[in-house]
């Protein structure tokens, strides 16, 4: 529960009125620790159940250099499914960071506005190395044919 | 409603925040300053004479704690110069083998357990408090608690080598070595670092809880020193990495005492099942190892350039990104055990793309000196010497993540110099960098610039000369673990020149270890910034005060003395928060967790020998089941248990005299806070996170021996009763049910009712408890791993029913003594989190001992 809504403080952190005023309501729901992890979660749930199901797979049902392809297929289109989910919190943490209208790469002031825009560009810049992290978790069954 | 009659939890922040600049620039009377810093002095000073070792501020605590690390880092290293002696010639004999082993053994454990994880916390329970400005770390006691305990185990570990009793299996005690061994060196290894784990993850905890709820105000996330970042990522870390390693001591221990076959193939068992728990938890600990150390780093090359760090968001993305990607790296030392080759694959793929955030935070160094006005500081020398080894062990790391190369070298000296490599330039540079940098804050003197540049030089070129050879000799085929070595082997003349290497790196230290001790006092009065540095530890007070800040400061920049006009000024007139100790105890401020906006006021514990009491009989509860003394053990695990509950008894979450309190700047603060606003909350919370992970690691137990093992369960096993699991599950289900009802039942006021529930509850978890051993007890734990790991599962929730008993005992005495009551329920609110997570596993064990086997069978 690392987010901003347990925070029963009533007094207001309320500065003169800032151009994306409007926004703030909504962007304040964003503003939670655990959605900067999400991106290297996605990835270490796909490397754990990439792993597991190779490990229950070749105990189980994998002979020697016996092909595997329906098995590489089903990793390689969850691999797929799992980027598609990245590329997604990407886009949503590119949005939050609102590089293009605001044009701020610090978003080092002390308001509400750089702390979600912040929080965006962590997280998007975590859905990037996410990305390539499961890239490179697929590549073992694009290139191995067997459990030997 | 007035003040006095709504429940706390009702009670809200009055008066205006942010502060405003006018607000500010009103200076604070003398007298009226005069007044508050003598009130502020008398509850934070230290005690004097013998009763200083009864403190628990963390400026002393992390004194010790940073000392005592240091002192074992020493005494492991000489071991190291021994071990060096023995290779420099071929067929020499001042070591035989078996002191050999116990050597490097114990080399490496002290350098992994009494050192490199140890100095992390040490360090940052000295330093963090005053990069938020805070007064001390929020569980003071437990910080003292953690030292204690540490300081007892790595004696007791380390002492075992004056006595020939050391482990000898190597550091990461693979069996059936070190199951099978004889002797009580393995026991010594298994108890005694367990005893150190658990200080550890207490530490973690209590710097995680800091780092979230007591930063100033003002201070976002976005505007957290970049070392907070990493004590949040580490802490993170360590709670997921350490508890699977307490799990495998668990069960090691488990088969060293009473044969329960784990790890024995010839009973079901495989020795695999250690490798994969031991290594979930040693890969990441590299990284725990690495992080904080980079993150010195992160503090010193800003001061160092003279303007803020370049790319704060990237090395915010390559903490936490290097922390995830560092658990998916395990199996690389596992690489020749006959895995499935794709599974091999997955790994190496996982070691190639954690250099990639790994990379990034180098890159923003590099980047930030590039663009600054750099002048080469002795710190900032020890780090670009870092920067250079650390590389050089990087390049390596990334050679040995490629399958076939690692299955050449595995086990060769080449191992040997790559991870000295990676630890030496990630973890040694940096820390004595960092012990450079802060020393003016911590002992408020200044090291010798001149002896400092020696020490570099000699420990840089000796680092080398030692561990670059270790390369070669290891491409040659020169095994690691090896007392000695054939002249024919054609190794001589670069084990020559490593242990002439070792004795110069001992040299450095020496000169190092001289400058650290050598008297100071002509020095006088230091500069209060002498780096002019940008962040608040360098607003401490010269000659040093006890209570950490003067007034806690709001915050509106990540360089507060660069950017924040006055701010030392004002912090020092007691101009900002909480100035004063009416009350005359110590205090701190607690903020939430986004925004860092006030939320009430914690008062902190004092010195106590209560913690000196705990730590001695936890140990006791460790160190003699080493040599199989069984009840001395079980009535030190007691008086462990008695001594901790009468320390939080008398302690913590007491009522408060009064329930809002002038904060200072106009802002009137709650003084109690109960369930989510609650450091204490936070602390169990993330203790259970990291205590359900060992239990998830059991868990994986069962079915790594499913898939692993064509006989799991074996046929016609027998299999726990179920009528007995069911009525188990039944009652802790019920137990659960009784303690949440009666959280909510007591805000309601029926303080009675409240009572009998707990009370109902308590009954219900003895019942439970005793139904999970009838369920197993026909099943014989020495025959077979089946039975042995239903055991297993039955001692963990017996043991957490018995925590979770105590509990509801401990608030059915909170109620009746009035400590307890419907406004002041912060121990209710935890218990019931404590019990959601009891509720938890014992339907996991439910179903793994009743439902599982059936399906899988």
């Amino acid at each position: 529960m690392i987010d901003g809504s347990h925070d029963t403080s009533h007094t207001e952190d309320r500065a003169a009125p800032r151009p994306k005023e409007e926004k703030r309501a909504f962007a304040e729901e964003k503003a939670s620790l655990w959605r900067i992890t999400f991106g290297p979660a996605i990835w270490a749930i796909h490397f754990v159940a990439s792993y597991g199901a190779t490990a229950v797979f070749c105990a189980k049902f994998g002979h020697g250099t016996e092909s595997i392809l329906p098995f590489r297929l089903s990793v390689g289109a969850a691999t797929l499914l799992v980027l598609a989910a990245i590329a997604w919190l990407g886009w949503r943490s590119w949005q939050q960071w609102g590089y293009l209208q605001t044009g701020d790469y610090e978003n080092a002031l002390a308001n509400e506005e750089d702390r979600t825009e912040f929080l965006g560009h962590a997280a998007f810049l975590l859905s990037i190395v996410s990305f390539v992290g499961v890239i490179y978790t697929g590549l073992p069954v694009l290139f191995v044919e067997s459990c030997r | 409603m007035t003040e006095e009659t709504r429940a706390p939890r009702d009670l809200r922040p009055e008066g205006p925040y942010p502060p405003t600049e006018e607000m500010l620039a009103e200076p604070v009377p003398e007298d009226v300053q005069k007044g508050q810093r003598e009130r502020l002095r008398a509850p934070w000073k230290t005690p004097e004479g013998w009763r200083y070792w009864s403190a628990v501020n963390n400026s002393e605590v992390g004194v010790w704690y940073t000392l005592t690390a240091f002192g074992f880092m020493l005494l492991a290293g000489i071991l190291a110069l021994l071990m060096r002696l023995q290779l420099a010639v071929p067929d020499n004999d001042i070591l035989d083998a078996d002191r050999f082993n116990q050597f490097f053994t114990m080399h490496g454990s002290a350098m992994m357990f009494l050192f490199a994880v140890p100095m992390f916390e040490a360090f940052s329970i000295l330093i963090l408090p005053a990069f938020l400005g805070a007064r001390d770390m929020p569980f003071p006691r437990l910080s003292a608690y953690g030292y204690w305990s540490f300081l007892i185990g790595g004696v007791f570990v380390l002492g075992s080598v004056l006595f020939d009793a050391a482990p000898k299996a190597g550091w990461f005690m693979y069996p059936p070595l070190a199951t099978e061994e004889l002797g009580i060196g393995s026991d010594i290894w298994l108890l005694g670092l367990s005893f150190i784990e658990v200080a550890s993850i207490a530490a973690a905890v209590e710097l995680i809880v800091g780092t979230l709820k007591c930063r100033p105000p003002g201070m976002r996330v976005n505007m957290m020193p970049l070392y907070a970042w990493y004590v949040l990522v580490v802490g993170g870390m360590i709670l997921f990495a350490f508890p699977p390693l307490i799990a495998g001591d668990f069960l090691f221990e488990l088969e060293r005492s009473f044969d329960w076959p784990f790890f024995d193939a010839t009973r079901g068992g495989d020795p695999l099942l250690w490798q994969h728990l031991f290594w979930i938890f040693g890969h990441p600990e590299v990284y725990i190892v690495f992080l904080p150390s980079i993150a010195i780093a992160a503090m010193i090359v800003p001061t160092v350039a003279q303007r803020p760090i370049v790319g704060y968001s990237w090395i915010v993305l390559s903490a936490v990104g290097t922390g995830f990607l560092s658990f998916g790296l395990w199996v690389h030392h596992m690489f020749t055990t006959g895995l499935p080759t794709i599974s091999l694959g997955f790994f190496s793929a996982a070691s190639e793309a954690v250099v990639i955030p790994t990379g990034i935070q180098l890159f923003a160094f590099v980047a930030t000196l590039m663009v600054g006005r750099v002048k080469m500081s002795l710190p900032m020398l020890w780090i670009s010497g870092a920067l250079a080894i650390f590389v050089a062990g990087g390049l390596t790391g990334v050679m040995l993540a490629i399958v076939p190369f690692n299955w050449q070298v595995h086990d060769t000296y080449f191992i040997v110099a790559h991870l000295h490599y990676t630890l030496f330039g990630g973890m040694v540079f940096p820390v004595i960098a960092g012990v450079y940098y802060f020393f003016p804050f911590i002992a408020k003197r200044i090291l010798s610039e001149r002896l400092g540049r020696i020490a570099f030089w000699l420990v840089f070129v000796g680092f080398n000369v030692t561990f670059f050879p270790m390369h070669i000799v290891g491409l040659e085929g020169m095994p690691r673990r090896v007392f000695t070595y054939p002249e024919g082997a054609g190794w001589g003349f670069w084990n020559m020149v490593s242990t002439l290497g070792a004795f110069v790196v001992a040299a450095g230290f020496a000169v190092f270890v001289y400058d650290l001790f050598r008297p100071k006092g002509h020095q006088g009065i230091i500069p209060r910034n002498p780096w002019r540095a940008g962040t608040l530890e360098w607003s401490h007070q010269i000659p040093d005060e006890a209570w950490g800040v003067r007034s806690i400061p709001y915050i509106t920049s990540r360089y507060p003395l660069w950017d924040q006009e006055q701010i030392v000024e004002r912090m020092d007139a007691g101009r900002y928060y909480l100035p004063d100790a009416e009350t005359g105890e110590r205090e701190t401020l607690v903020t939430s967790v986004i925004d860092a906006r006030p939320l009430h006021i914690q008062p902190v514990t004092g010195p106590a020998w209560i913690t000196h009491v705990a730590a001695g009989f936890t140990g006791g509860a460790f160190i003699f089941p080493t040599f199989h003394l069984y009840p001395p053990a079980i009535v030190c695990a007691v008086l462990a248990v008695a001594a901790i509950i009468y320390w939080l008894w008398t302690s913590t979450a007491r009522p408060p005299a009064q329930r809002m309190r002038d904060a200072g700047l106009g802002l009137r603060l709650p003084t109690y806070a109960s369930g989510v606003n609650a450091p204490g909350w936070w602390g169990v919370w993330i203790t259970m996170l990291g205590d359900a992970t060992a239990f998830a690691s059991l868990v994986f137990g069962f079915f790594f021996y499913w898939t692993a093992r064509p006989d799991f369960p074996p046929e016609g096993a027998l299999h726990a009763a179920p009528v007995w699991v069911a009525l188990a599950t039944g009652a802790f289900a019920l137990s659960w049910g009784a303690t949440v009802a009666a959280r909510r039942v007591n805000r309601d006021g029926a303080e009675g009712r409240a009572m009998a529930l707990l009370a109902g509850g308590a009954a219900l978890t003895v019942l439970g408890g005793a139904a999970v051993i009838l369920s197993v007890l026909a099943l014989d734990p020495v025959s077979h791993v089946y039975p042995a790991l239903m055991w297993a599962l039955m001692v963990w929730l017996v043991a957490h029913g018995g925590v979770g008993l105590v509990m509801q005992l401990y608030c059915v005495a909170g109620l009746a003594a009035g400590k307890l009551t419907r406004d002041f329920d912060a121990d209710l609110c935890n218990i019931t989190l404590f019990w959601h997570f009891l509720a938890l596993t014992a339907v996991t064990v439910g179903a793994v001992l009743g439902i599982a086997p059936r399906l899988f069978g």
